[in-house]
């Protein structure tokens, strides 16, 4: 291209964008106020997480993780987080951590796998924290977790022996790569490391002295193979509790330390006046069911859990109604019909707390637990896991 | 009548894969991992299974009542009990064969289906294909004694891409590996 003919290009552009600003200002509505100013582009700065925002990952076909206000039913942001990442909310509420899977050439190249610390308030990423390797694997809220300190970040490995990773949050450092076999699926333990389930179905405890690690196991107490345990289990900080759900509707509740206590079960379906879920075929019954099927709201000790009408072995079939199970008493205390069949679950913290769902379709309800009326209906909310900024 | 019997089905897989394959460093090592994995922690499940209840893999499942031999693109086809993602005959490839430029992966969940041709039972192995994006085509997710992570040779939402070039998931395959006895 010659001197002149760039030289016409950009006087071309230049009357374009002239005349684009043009229309802009004719085509404004009539302000009689104020004498409409031009404007330069800005960044939104945000708040910390608060009790009732919810955040849903996109899944499969839609990276990132989207930030809503449950109040307004409004999406306020959006966390970096691409296919098969793990999204963590530091307790304190001042960086979302992702653990993430890329390569340098795109889909190849070198593999890196890291955790990307970003501020609540800006979403700027801060740091990538270099780790050996990851698990990839969708919908699942317990490979990557934080304890209850803030401190410590675990993110679980396959490759295919199975590993954990130790990360210090605060040097910002990966420390140790752990092994851990047989299990998988982690829960803070608050002064001893983590605990995690396991194929012989007991439940392993990780002692953790700096890089070293003592394992182990309570005695087996579930299936893995015959009624396994939903690896999307509850976890409550406060309590230093965990809720476990099986496939067949058997519920336990584990006190966490260095040898965690694991209660008797009760069926879900018994809690209801009906007959226990068997794992027998041709036995219609309501079952649990989803990618993550229940979510604990910790003042009232009440757990929902997705529920579907099925037979054995639909454990990933979407909900079509909500059971809100009253753990102290071990009583379905109502049940409540869903109009479209949903599949993750998850419920906030509040004084008034709201009930989070999303589906197959990427559909989000957001309902008043005090009233059940639903609040919001958000379409492309995303149709993957759920976390609030207070998570069990 | 035969208990269902992951352990069995570890080591008929294994056997499989250890004759059929070369002693690359690569395929050696997940050898290795997947043999020590499943050895010690299954043990123990082993003899808890003899209290539970009847569910071999001959007391058919909702799936196993409706499945048919005919046609391998199509989600209900019998080897696809426990399948998670898009068919790879439906991507170009075949029922145990990749998508040109794809790649298999070494090692697999399984599943354990019933043809209704013979009314036995067989071993499946769900190879992924690896190194090309999604395909998309014929989106399966079927969960025959799918169970969860911690058993992860039975659970179908991993990606499997280990020991391949790239880890990018592309598709599904379901190689018969034997009659599951």
């Amino acid at each position: 291209m010659s001197s002149a003919a760039v030289r016409g290009f950009f006087a071309t552009a230049a009357m374009g964008f002239a005349l684009c600003a043009a229309v802009t200002v004719q085509a404004a509505p009539a302000d009689t106020t104020a004498a409409l100013e031009p404007e330069t582009s800005d960044v939104v700065t945000m708040e910390p997480p608060k009790p009732n925002w919810f955040f849903v990952d996109g899944g499969w076909d839609m990276p990132g993780t989207s930030i809503f206000d449950g109040d307004s039913g409004k999406m306020v942001g959006m966390v970096e987080t691409r296919r098969l990442a793990d999204m963590a909310i530091d307790p304190a509420g001042k960086y979302y951590y992702v653990a993430e899977t890329i390569w340098s050439k795109g889909d190849r190249g070198t593999r890196q796998d890291m955790v990307s610390v970003y501020d609540t308030r800006e979403l700027k990423l801060i740091t990538e924290i270099t780790i050996p390797d990851r698990i990839l694997i969708g919908s699942r809220k317990n490979n990557f977790i934080i304890s209850d300190d803030g401190k410590t970040g675990f993110v679980y490995n396959l490759s295919p022996a199975s590993s954990v990773n130790i990360v210090d949050l605060v040097k910002r450092k990966f420390v140790a790569n752990v092994e851990l076999p047989g299990c998988a699926s982690m829960m803070p333990n608050p002064g001893v490391g983590f605990s995690a389930l396991c194929a012989d179905g007991s439940l392993a405890t990780v002692k953790l002295t700096g890089s070293k690690a003592d394992i182990t196991h309570s005695a087996p107490f579930f299936s893995a193979t015959d009624d396994p345990i939903f690896d999307n289990f509850t976890y409550d900080r406060k309590k230093k509790e965990t809720t476990l759900l099986s496939y067949t509707g058997q519920i336990w509740t584990a006190k966490l330390g260095p040898a965690p206590t694991i209660s008797a079960p009760f069926s879900i379906q018994a809690a209801a006046g009906i007959r226990p879920g068997e794992t027998k075929p041709l036995e219609l019954n309501w079952y649990p069911g989803g990618r993550q099927p229940m979510a604990l709201h910790r003042a009232t000790g009440h757990l929902f859990v997705l529920m579907h009408m099925g037979e054995y072995w639909s454990h990933k079939a979407s909900g079509t109604e909500v059971w809100e199970v009253d753990l102290a008493t071990q009583k379905v205390v109502k049940r409540r019909p869903l109009e479209e069949p949903m599949n993750n679950i998850e419920v906030t913290q509040s004084d008034k707390p709201l009930l989070i769902m999303d589906g197959e379709k990427g559909t989000a309800l957001v309902i008043d637990l005090a009233t059940w009326e639903e609040k919001h209906k958000i379409e492309k909310a995303g149709g993957s896991t759920i976390t609030v900024a207070d998570p069990s | 009548m035969k208990k269902f019997d992951a352990d069995a089905m570890g080591e008929k897989l294994l056997r499989r894969l250890a004759g059929g394959t070369s002693r690359r460093s690569m395929l050696s090592r997940l050898g290795a991992a997947l043999v020590a994995a499943p050895a010690f922690p299954l043990l123990p499940v082993s003899r808890a299974e003899a209290a539970k209840p009847d569910r071999s893999p001959e007391a058919k499942t909702a799936f196993a009542r409706t499945a048919q031999s005919k046609d391998e693109t199509k989600c209900d086809y019998w080897r696809y009990c426990a399948i998670d993602g898009a068919l790879c005959t439906c991507c170009g490839g075949g029922i145990h064969s990749c998508p040109a430029g794809s790649e298999p992966s070494p090692v697999s969940w399984v599943g354990t289906c019933i043809n209704p041709d013979d009314g036995k039972a067989y071993l499946i192995a769900y190879r992924d294909c690896c190194g090309k994006p999604a395909c998309g085509q014929c989106g399966c997710d079927n969960t025959d004694r799918e169970t969860q992570l911690y058993m992860p040779q039975l659970n179908n939402d991993v990606i499997w891409c280990f020991g391949t070039s790239s880890m990018e998931y592309h598709c599904s395959t379901a190689v018969l590996v034997g009659a599951a006895s």
